[in-house]
């Protein structure tokens, strides 16, 4: 009786994979939308030249919530999330449109200034970047800058506090004025992680930050990822689904450009809504 | 129909690994099959070689029920599968188990053959019941079993709608029996033993409704255990 | 089966790469041999360049002297008061000289031979001894034995004559035998020439320095120094930072890589025509020299410095920009101290063009003879290539050896200033 059934479900039927979701119509399927938004993105659309790259993103950011973005390479992932403090303006060609609302304040008003959305949006890089100087400058770089310490008490216990926040502190405090280049990936990139939130901002962006990691560094940031979403809200892109899996609240997965489907994280890797992310999920193309 | 795509990975050896997994539980599945209707024949027809058979085969179905097992944690082990991957993995392992749990009650009827030859015949009351049984249960069992392979939600649907009949049937063929008892208390014992074997039947039933469930769980993502048929309908509706 | 290449199939992977690995490592030897035989050439190029250079000019860092007894005789001198400035400003040196000579050389009659026996002492010798009346006024009238400068010709002679070498100048055998005398009663000797490194130009080899030329040098490049280096760094800035990628922008770029290669004279002809003709200003003076060469050595600076920004990873920009902080805090913060290395090997490498450069210098000007050593950058100057340059032009023998002496001060403040730099950058550097 197998023998015929076996066969009959053997019959494949083609996933239309190339073209992808309708261009123009298209409705992000899952829960885009969140009761308690930190950023409210509408209906935004980045263009690279006459290249659309990003095409009509709606999507809410709730407050210490961990999303993670998934898709494709190229999917526009990457650039979505730097729409979100603005680094795409360091691209003379790029154009964004739509509406990004941090809490009430439109980001892409350009009467805006880039420099306190930054400190209040911080971003951290997918390689380790620390800047060429002591592991102590790096963290109270932005704090200087951005005046937020009078003394250098003050100044010492932001680093300190940031760095512990990052669980760096232990492995670095004899070696405050150390270089930070000196440091392992791995604690170079959590000391990126300590320079962003030095300055306390209310949501970072992370750009596949574990991607030049080995997997026990990994696993730290990840780690210190599910400590900062208490008081932090995390905006992270992976290549790796299983990181998005284990660090995130909800995932929104992109594809060509479109949003396909956003839904908590525990339904889109045991039963996502959309053939293209259970497609992706599943390694059915890449 | 919705189909799961499992040959369509970038990873030809995903794509083997997983079909290997879904065969290997299709031919447990026919063996277990074998086994129950060689066992209801062996009741029938007083087989006592068969009935022996049956008993050896047990051995085979636990082997290939370690196989399996092992088989899908390797699978979870080395590929991590999400979503329909990883609902097919976790629902052989399930049904795996559901079906060694057949193959166990199979052996139990087998065994009741044995003893029911021992005692002798008598004329062959209570054998409408257990055919009556054994035939629908074995056509469920063959559904389900179909409804795997074809990742058939329908047939799935219509076995869990089945065992809610097989239950009927089998309370009132074990009242049946009780009225055979009474009649005559000689054949207790006698009787006894075809009521552990409807009593197995009945538990192959809800072990074929655990894998019907599992299969629809695998299809649509849905878990519909513990539910009511109705909800269950209106569950699957709402996917549609 | 039989199969005729089942010889050759037999042959494994192995076996066969065995066989072609001697050949390969041959290949590998001979593109060696190769590099080394070229550095080798180099190197050979290089030793002879300065064997040369220094066998010639070694002896200019000698002078030859003579001894004599020199009466400062008041009659003779023409004054009464050695310690009145202006009398010995007027001074009869020379006669004094003339008198210890024919003192020295009694047989010394017709007038030609005298003349010859004058030309023994360098016309250089009386301002010396004017020097040692001043500085010892109550000497006047008596006595003294000194050393004295000797002319070019007695010292060129005297020195192939400690060098056991042919003699080809202009001496005739009276002369000849005059330097005998001396040598045999050791009144002839040679000491370190201190006066080719303290004094400027001149005409005559035994008095002229190298002084002159090299503050010269050292006006004119801090001049290109300090205007190049801020010029080209800052435009760098503004191209690779700011300037948005335009027609415009890409027009200036396609004329600044032009610049650089475009001769250096032709920079000299437009600083003639821009600061000499059009802003009037002095010719042969460090300043215009500078900005001449200002002009050639932005190009190379622009260039160099603007790979040397774009070699800051964009990593860095990028995490700047994303702590909040503004272009110019990232420019300044982080861009420039991590270029700042690059730029200034770029700056070293426009500076020693600059040094070694002669032709534009010549179009405004700064080839004229000076003998003052130059006091700021209004004042004439001459510069070390250009130096090197006139001296190479004299007919003097003794000049030969002086231009090679001028080479060597030359390179040795290539050296100096590129040594400078490679430890200016390394301390950069070491900022991380």
């Amino acid at each position: 009786m197998t023998e015929a059934a076996l066969k009959e479900a053997k019959q494949p039927s083609e996933i239309n994979l190339e073209s992808g979701p309708d261009a123009g119509e298209h409705q992000t399927v899952g829960a885009p939308f969140h009761d308690n938004a930190k950023i409210t993105v509408r209906n935004v659309d980045v263009f690279y030249a006459d290249k659309q790259a990003v095409f009509d993103v709606s999507l809410d950011i709730g407050k210490n919530e961990v999303i993670a973005m998934i898709g494709p390479s190229g999917c526009g992932k990457s650039t979505f999330l730097r729409c979100l403090n603005r680094m795409n303006d360091t691209i003379d060609i790029c154009r964004v449109t739509g509406s990004i609302k941090l809490e009430e304040k439109e980001i892409l008003d350009t009467k805006i200034d880039v420099v306190p959305l930054r400190a209040e949006v911080g971003m951290v890089f997918q390689k380790p970047n620390p800047f060429p100087k002591s592991i102590y400058d790096n963290v109270a770089y932005g704090p200087r800058i951005h005046g937020l310490a009078s003394r250098r008490s003050e100044l010492d216990e932001i680093v300190e506090t940031s760095l512990q926040k990052a669980g760096l502190w232990n492995e670095v405090k004899d070696r405050l004025h150390a270089p930070g280049t000196g440091l392992s990936g791995g604690q170079q990139q959590r000391l990126c992680i300590a320079r962003t939130i030095a300055v306390s901002p209310e949501v970072i962006l992370m750009d596949e930050p574990c991607s030049a990691l080995d997997p026990i560094a990994t696993a730290k940031i990840e780690e210190l990822i599910a400590e900062l979403s208490e008081n932090f809200t995390i905006a992270i892109v992976t290549h790796s689904m299983q990181q998005a899996a284990r660090v995130s609240n909800r995932t929104a997965y992109f594809h060509m450009g479109k949003l396909i489907e956003v839904n908590e994280t525990e339904q889109v890797f045991t039963n996502p809504d959309h053939k293209l992310t259970e497609a992706y999920i599943t390694g059915r193309f890449g | 129909m919705d189909t799961l795509h499992l040959d369509q990975h970038i990873s030809a050896q995903f794509n083997e690994d997983l079909e290997h997994l879904r065969t290997k539980l299709l031919e447990m599945g026919g063996l277990v099959e074998d086994q129950l209707k060689d066992a209801v024949k062996a009741i029938e027809t007083a087989d006592g070689a068969l009935a022996e058979k049956v008993i050896e085969t047990e051995k085979e179905v636990d082997q290939r029920e370690m196989a399996l097992d092992q088989e899908s944690i390797t699978i979870l082990a080395r590929r991590q599968p999400a979503a329909s991957d990883l609902r097919l993995v976790m629902m052989v392992t399930k049904a795996t188990r559901d079906l060694e749990r057949v193959g166990d009650e199979a052996n139990k009827i087998a065994k009741m053959a044995i003893a029911l030859n021992a005692e002798g015949s008598d004329g062959g009351r209570g054998y409408v019941e257990l055919r009556h049984l054994a035939a629908n249960v074995i056509r469920v069992l063959n559904t389900v079993l179909d409804a795997f392979a074809r990742y058939d939600v329908e047939s799935a649907m219509d076995v869990v709608r089945e065992d809610k009949i097989i239950d009927t049937e089998y309370k009132s063929a074990v009242r049946e029996m009780i009225t055979y008892m009474m009649e005559d208390p000689r054949a207790i014992s006698r009787v006894m033993n075809i009521m552990w074997a409807l009593r197995a039947l009945e538990r192959i039933g809800d072990h074929a409704r655990n894998i019907a469930e599992q299969v629809i769980y695998l299809v649509h993502g849905t878990d519909v255990r513990h539910i009511s048929i109705g909800d269950i309908e209106r569950a699957l509706e709402s996917k549609r | 089966m039989t199969n005729p290449d089942s010889q050759n199939q037999a042959l494994t992977t192995a076996q066969k790469v065995e066989l072609s690995l001697k050949k390969r490592y041959r290949a590998e030897a001979r593109f060696k041999a190769f590099g080394l035989a070229s550095i080798c050439f180099g190197l050979l190029a290089l030793v002879v360049l300065f064997s040369n250079i220094i066998g010639n000019g070694i002896g200019a860092f000698q002078q030859t002297d003579i001894q004599l007894e020199v009466t400062f005789d008041k009659d003779t001198l023409e004054i009464d008061d050695a310690s009145d400035a202006q009398q010995l400003a007027i001074a009869n040196f020379d006669g004094v000289i003339k008198n210890a000579l024919k003192a020295r050389f009694p047989d010394v009659k017709s007038r030609r031979d005298k003349r010859l026996l004058y030309g023994m002492i360098s016309i250089g010798a009386s301002f010396d001894l004017r020097d040692y009346l001043k500085a010892h006024p109550e000497k006047l009238g008596s006595t003294e034995t000194l050393w004295l400068l000797a002319d070019d010709d007695y010292d060129t002679y005297y020195k192939t004559l400690k060098a056991g070498e042919p003699f080809v100048g202009r001496m005739n055998e009276k002369q000849q035998a005059w330097v005998q005398s001396l040598l045999d009663n050791e009144q002839m000797k040679s000491s370190f020439n201190t006066r080719f490194f303290t004094s400027g130009d001149s005409a005559e080899p035994e008095l002229a320095g190298i002084l002159g030329a090299l503050v010269g040098s050292l006006l004119t490049l801090l001049v290109t120094l300090l205007l190049s280096f801020p010029i080209g760094v800052a435009a760098a800035i503004y191209l690779e930072e700011y300037a948005k990628k335009t027609k415009l922008t890409d027009f200036i770029e396609v004329n600044i890589n032009n610049l650089a290669a475009v001769p250096s004279v032709i920079f000299g002809l437009l600083g003639l025509a821009i600061f000499l003709n059009f802003f009037n200003m002095p010719r042969s003076i460090p300043l215009v020299g500078g900005l001449v060469l200002t002009l050639m050595t932005l190009p190379t600076i622009i260039i160099s410095s603007r790979a040397a920004i774009k070699a800051v990873p964009p990593s860095i920009r990028e995490a700047a920009l994303g702590m909040g902080a503004s272009k110019m805090q990232m420019i300044l913060h982080h861009v420039l101290p991590l270029a700042m290395p690059g730029m200034l090997t770029g700056a070293i490498i426009g500076m020693a063009q600059a040094l070694g450069e002669t032709a534009p210098l010549l179009m405004i000007g700064m080839v004229a003879f000076i003998v003052d050593i130059p006091g700021g950058v209004t004042d004439p100057a001459t510069v070390l290539p250009v130096q090197i340059f006139l001296w190479a032009d004299s007919p003097e023998r003794a000049f030969t050896e002086r231009t090679s002496a001028a080479i060597m001060v030359l390179l040795a403040f290539l050296i100096t200033m590129n040594a400078l730099a490679i430890w200016l950058r390394k301390r950069l550097e070491r900022r991380w």
